[in-house]
């Protein structure tokens, strides 16, 4: 899937305005996004990203019970901006690590699965500049059905509860304006962790060449860091691991807010992301290929 | 995880040695910068205290407190009226009073719209996160619906709530 030649026309345009690396990254980046947009997968991805909040709403409005477990669980009837804060807080849980690495974890391992690295390196591309560009769009993709996701959960929210005001997490309410922006602004911060999610992905991916492993693995670490916290661990630890800047966003929900977490978070995924890059690429470098 | 892949990958390829050690040069930054991170976060204490539940758990109940005495229309109550104390301790003794847990107590006092000294026990369950749920005494804080002063029958407030504090 990976031997047809690169687009004519991207490469000739793009390489007369940007240095010619930077361009081969885009040429890269543009060819693994027509591949993206070409799989089942992805686009059953997005399409569920679309559907499963209006879903979610639905089977809650039929029920008399509130999932109370969950923070906003009990107010998924009384304010529609209850109902995206409550899916971000149960998806959090295990599907962001899925959703990413559904395309980062096999983005790098596809190839090893069907034998087309040769093919791909014998073009004038370095392999960090395939690298680079697999990597940034693994990385939109994870973007792009998250903001999916949380757009279709507040549509749903506000179409088919309404937009009351909502009942923070300080014993005031927000109207319905503040709230909005707030809803949009909690999902926005859990884009940070799950980048993080998405190196992860894409290390995995590399040092396993299996896509399986690349895909399920982030999932599984993901659910033994929660495991983790949940299990009351020591809070040193739980400050390190890359779900727990997932709940950052519980600050922003408040009368007066606060954002520790929220600092903490992002420079632990920022680690989370330097590292796990720094490993995928170097291995990738240093990788026999020739075995095809 | 990853520094040990770090540290196993230039023996694969011996012959590439003077390269690859100026290469590995960038893991290795990552991973010291990893290494200081890792201190400045694991410095602090505990995350939950009783200081920072106590200082949570009054002002979210005068809030919602105030919320209450809205619906059910008794005006004259205010935050400075209303004056809560909390005093919060957790019933597993070797807890120590700090950490997440199911068994936090907090004893609350309040002046109430009658000007009557309000004694409350509510039961809360904390996360690591710093987020709990509380539960109030139904005889004093009324039952989870309430009728407003409309006549509609609404959730109320103070019966059960979601509240989260800072712990950094």
């Amino acid at each position: 899937m990976t031997t047809t030649a690169a687009p004519n026309a991207a490469p000739n345009a793009a390489s007369a305005a940007a240095p010619p690396g930077r361009a081969r990254i885009r040429t890269v980046y543009r060819w693994e996004i027509a591949k993206l947009t070409a799989q089942m997968r992805t686009r059953a991805t997005l399409t569920v990203c679309l559907v499963a909040p209006f879903l979610f709403v639905v089977l809650l409005d039929q029920q008399s019970q509130v999932p109370k477990d969950t923070l906003f669980g009990r107010w998924v009837h009384a304010s529609g901006f209850a109902t995206p804060l409550f899916l971000l807080g149960f998806a959090t849980q295990w599907v962001f690590p899925l959703l990413t690495s559904i395309v980062a974890g096999d983005i790098f391992a596809g190839e090893d699965q069907y034998g087309t690295w040769k093919t791909i390196l014998t073009r004038a591309h370095s392999r960090t500049q395939i690298f680079w560009g697999k990597t940034l769009a693994a990385g939109s993709f994870a973007v792009l059905t998250v903001t999916v996701l949380a757009l279709s959960s507040l549509a749903a929210g506000v179409l088919l509860v309404g937009h009351q005001p909502l009942e923070g997490l300080s014993g005031t309410l927000l109207p319905s304006g503040r709230a909005a922006g707030l809803v949009l602004a909690a999902w926005a911060t859990a884009l940070i962790p799950l980048l993080g999610f998405t190196a992860l992905a894409v290390m995995l991916s590399v040092v396993t060449c299996n896509s399986a492993a690349g895909i399920v693995g982030p999932v599984v670490i993901g659910l033994i860091m929660q495991l983790y916290s949940f299990l009351n661990g020591s809070d040193a630890v739980r400050h390190l691991l890359l779900a727990t800047p997932f709940d950052a966003w519980h600050g922003l929900l408040r009368d007066h807010p606060y954002y520790g977490p929220l600092w903490q978070g992002a420079l632990v995924s920022a680690g989370y992301l330097a590292i796990c890059l720094a490993v995928a690429h170097t291995v990738l470098r240093r990788r026999d290929i020739t075995g095809g | 995880m990853p520094t040990r892949l770090v540290r196993h990958a230039p023996r694969a390829r011996p012959d590439l040695r003077a390269p690859v050690a100026r290469r590995a040069r960038a893991p290795l930054a990552v991973a010291g910068a990893a290494v200081a991170l890792v201190a400045l976060l694991s410095g602090c204490g505990a995350d939950i205290t009783h200081t920072r539940v106590e200082r949570s758990l009054a002002p979210t109940f005068t809030n919602l407190y105030l919320q209450q005495q809205a619906l059910l229309g008794h005006s004259g109550v205010t935050a400075a009226t209303i004056n809560p104390h909390a005093a919060c301790h957790r019933l597993s003794p070797t807890a120590h009073n700090t950490g997440a847990g199911s068994d936090w107590v907090c004893q609350l006092t309040w002046t109430d719209a009658a000007h009557r000294v309000q004694k409350g026990k509510f039961e809360l369950t904390v996360h690591p996160g710093g987020c709990y749920e509380a539960g109030g005494p139904t005889k004093i804080v009324g039952p989870v619906d309430i009728r407003a002063a409309g006549g509609r029958t609404v959730t109320n407030p103070v019966y059960e709530f979601d509240a989260c504090f800072d712990t950094t």
